[in-house]
């Protein structure tokens, strides 16, 4: 049963994207076949320093959601202080429930059985836009970030040209 | 040719795609068969933005110029977002992406929809596949409507002039939901999204309408294309292309028609034989007519048919009695259901002169109906109940041609007071039941129970004259399943409207007592809260908290949780 209804939260999620598509990013499944593996496209949002990018992410559903929050990586490299060099991203609502071991964060700002793709990826967004450092999961980047502001534009602004060229 | 040629430009109309940037939102208009290249000219004319600039994308890729809009399922109404690149940038990438397109453009998949023939669409007439779109299996609508519309062109023309066909056909949603009632063809035009444009384009059906309204055009239309097929056969390389529109259309559907048969409003009909015949065809030329589904099983082809569309309720009882199981099928109930909520539909078909003849004749001919009742399973299990039911069927049959009552059918008004007593008295059932015990003598309010909402119970109660009307559009129309059911939905509600007009008849309301207290034997009177309650709570935990809608949609697909949701997000 629990498989099932995940298959059919994911399917209804997946049919109000493609009728009703939100702003910043579009949605689709990875293999047709494959209701738990979706492919995301984020454009960077406007007036950010990842304006003009495409940032393409997978996001790995479990069978047990939205008991359990979806991994969400990305495929375009993308220079940013919560996101790791391996694409995955770290942001408190992908956690899963329950004590943070490190003590950071909220049982509320964790993984909610509410969150669907389109709450996880606005925020997302939000995250590229308003970076967090105080939980990095790229270090680098994040002192980067921290100490010098151009340097770290510069930065971005290369993966935002790479990732433009990846499409054309 | 030429008209052939006609109807397939604008039998092909145009999709409407919504593309989004983040600040504005554009409508385009563009055929289906287009490449991305092509929506991106007409894109960056909206925008005001050379084609270099734009990227387009949808479920999460980036659209390739050489891609068609098939390939990535971009259907009528959907939004693709786009992102307008500034233009320097576009100056800088203009060398990488001159160098990508020009090797595509050749790329491009081999395009059936390109042949002159336009046998993409259904394999076959899109035309013709319209017409037939009531029934799950349109290759068999569409070889036994042409051998019927050689024969009977005039049968045809009756059929289309019938206002209720006409509105049905012209109501795309109701054609739809036809179809997605069976869930294999759901799958079938999932995986090919052109048979799902020819459903949303109301454009199409109505052409297919006017076609069929004109005889001659129409059977010009059947023998160019029998002659296009075999002419494509000879060419180099068509017979590889009717192959694969065989393995990647007709064969799905027809697998679709036949594992499909245990929920097929027709599985009673086709004999096991037809169907089979069918498979045998592959891949080769049909010039044979198919057997004449609507004829009981094991006799020849044709021999039911008959040539009027006035008084042949009064034809072969066999052919009545290998249709019962039409009226047992989810698939039935749920059309039922959807036929009775609209009582739009239902007046028209009063108006209908077929369905007052044929009601004419039933009352005419009450020997008729008495064997169409002892064949129906339901009464046949019942003696008692059935004995009831013939008492009281002449009685209800006159009250049926009484004007007052007509009137009443035909006023949405009266229709509408009508449910409301149903609905209220299904309420005060399932409030308490034993209260029914005792007031069984009352007869008249019971009446409403004989006819509530919920499906299971109006085909009970209706299944005596609907039957009837079937046996006489089956032989009469080309059978596109809307004729077929339509009078059924009428006539469903004939008994308490015939009842409602004159109140306090003896017998048909002991009857009708009587089938009420059978009822409460079994669960066929369970409310729906009760029947689906499962379903319910699978529905309110994945978030649908409207429990009356829940409710509805389960009830129209008969508890089928998968099919509710999608009804459910369709209607949002």
């Amino acid at each position: 049963m629990a498989i099932e209804q995940s298959f059919l939260l994911l399917k209804k999620q997946l049919a109000e994207l493609n009728k009703n598509p939100v702003e910043g990013f579009s949605a689709g499944l990875l293999d047709d076949e494959d209701m738990y593996k979706w492919e995301v496209l984020i454009y960077g949002p406007p007036d950010t320093l990842f304006e003009g990018g495409f940032f393409k992410a997978h996001l790995i559903f479990p069978k047990e959601y939205p008991l359990k929050p979806p991994k969400m990586i990305f495929q375009t490299e993308i220079f940013h202080p919560n996101i790791a060099k391996d694409g995955s991203v770290c942001i408190s609502i992908l956690h899963e429930p329950g004590d943070d071991k490190y003590g950071y964060e909220k049982a509320s700002e964790r993984w909610l059985p509410v969150h669907t793709v389109e709450t996880i990826l606005v925020s997302v967004i939000s995250m590229l836009a308003d970076p967090n450092d105080e939980s990095p999961a790229n270090v680098d980047a994040a002192k980067i970030w921290r100490e010098n502001p151009d340097e770290f534009k510069k930065r971005v602004a290369k993966c935002v040209r790479k990732s433009q060229d990846a499409f054309e | 040719m030429a008209d052939i040629s006609d109807i397939e430009k604008s039998g092909t109309s145009l999709v409407k795609i919504t593309v989004k940037t983040p600040k504005e939102k554009q409508e385009v208009e563009i055929d289906p068969d287009a490449t991305i290249k092509e929506l991106k000219e007409q894109v960056a004319k909206k925008f005001s933005a050379s084609q270099e600039q734009l990227c387009l994308i949808f479920a999460g890729k980036i659209l390739k110029d050489a891609d068609t809009l098939k390939q990535h399922g971009i259907k009528d109404g959907l939004t693709v977002h786009l992102v307008i690149k500034s233009a320097n940038k576009a100056h800088d990438n203009s060398a990488a992406s001159s160098t990508s397109t020009s090797p595509q453009t050749t790329q491009q998949p081999p395009n059936i929809n390109a042949t002159p023939f336009g046998l993409g669409a259904l394999g076959g007439l899109p035309g013709m596949g319209g017409l037939g779109m009531g029934s799950a299996n349109f290759m068999e609508m569409q070889q036994r409507m042409q051998r019927e519309i050689m024969t009977n062109p005039e049968l045809l023309r009756q059929t289309m002039e019938n206002p209720f066909v006409q509105q049905m056909m012209s109501n795309p949603d109701i054609m739809r939901q036809l179809m997605m009632s069976n869930p294999q063809m759901r799958e079938l035009m999932e995986r090919n999204p052109e048979i799902t444009h020819m459903l949303n384009n109301p454009e199409l059906m109505r052409q297919t309408l006017e076609l069929a309204r004109n005889p001659a055009m129409l059977q010009e239309l059947m023998r160019s294309q029998d002659r296009a097929m075999s002419n494509l056969e000879s060419l180099p390389g068509g017979f590889n292309a009717l192959q694969r529109m065989y393995r990647d259309i007709q064969e799905p559907m027809l697998n679709a028609a036949q594992e499909g048969f245990s929920s097929n409003p027709f599985s009673s009909l086709v004999g096991s034989g037809g169907s089979g015949s069918n498979q045998a065809q592959q891949g080769q030329e049909n010039t044979n007519p198919l057997p004449n589904p609507w004829a009981p099983p094991g006799s020849p082809a044709g021999t039911s048919q008959s040539s009027s569309t006035t008084g042949t309720a009064a034809t072969s009882p066999d052919v009545t009695g290998g249709q019962f199981g039409m009226f047992n099928s989810p698939g039935m109930q749920s059309l039922l259901q959807q036929m009775a909520q609209n009582p739009q539909l239902m007046q028209n078909m009063m108006q209908a002169p077929y369905t007052q003849s044929m009601i004419q004749a039933m009352s005419a001919n009450p020997e008729l109906a008495n064997q169409i009742m002892s064949a129906n399973p339901l009464f046949g299990a019942n003696p008692e109940l059935r004995q009831h039911m013939m008492q009281a069927l002449p009685q209800m049959l006159q009250q049926m041609q009484n004007p007052a009552s007509q009137s009443v059918m035909t006023n949405p008004r009266a229709l509408t007071a009508i449910t409301q007593i149903q609905q209220g008295m299904q309420q005060l059932y399932s409030e308490a039941p034993d209260l029914f015990q005792g007031y069984n003598p009352m007869g008249m309010p019971l009446v409403g129970l004989g006819t509530p909402a919920s499906s299971s119970t109006s085909t009970t109660a209706a299944t005596t004259p609907a039957t009837t009307s079937t046996n006489t559009t089956t032989n009469t129309t080309t059978s596109t399943t809307t004729t077929t059911t339509s009078p059924t939905s009428t006539t469903t509600t004939t008994p308490a409207q015939g009842q409602a007009g004159a109140p306090g008849i003896d017998p048909f309301s002991n009857m009708m007592a009587q089938m009420v207290r059978m009822m409460a034997q079994g669960n066929i009177n369970q409310p729906p809260e009760q029947l689906y309650a499962a379903q319910l709570e699978q529905l309110a935990s994945m978030g649908f908290i409207d429990r009356d809608a829940n409710i509805r949609a389960l009830q129209a697909t008969l508890g089928d949780v998968n099919a509710a949701i999608d009804r459910l997000i369709q209607n949002r």
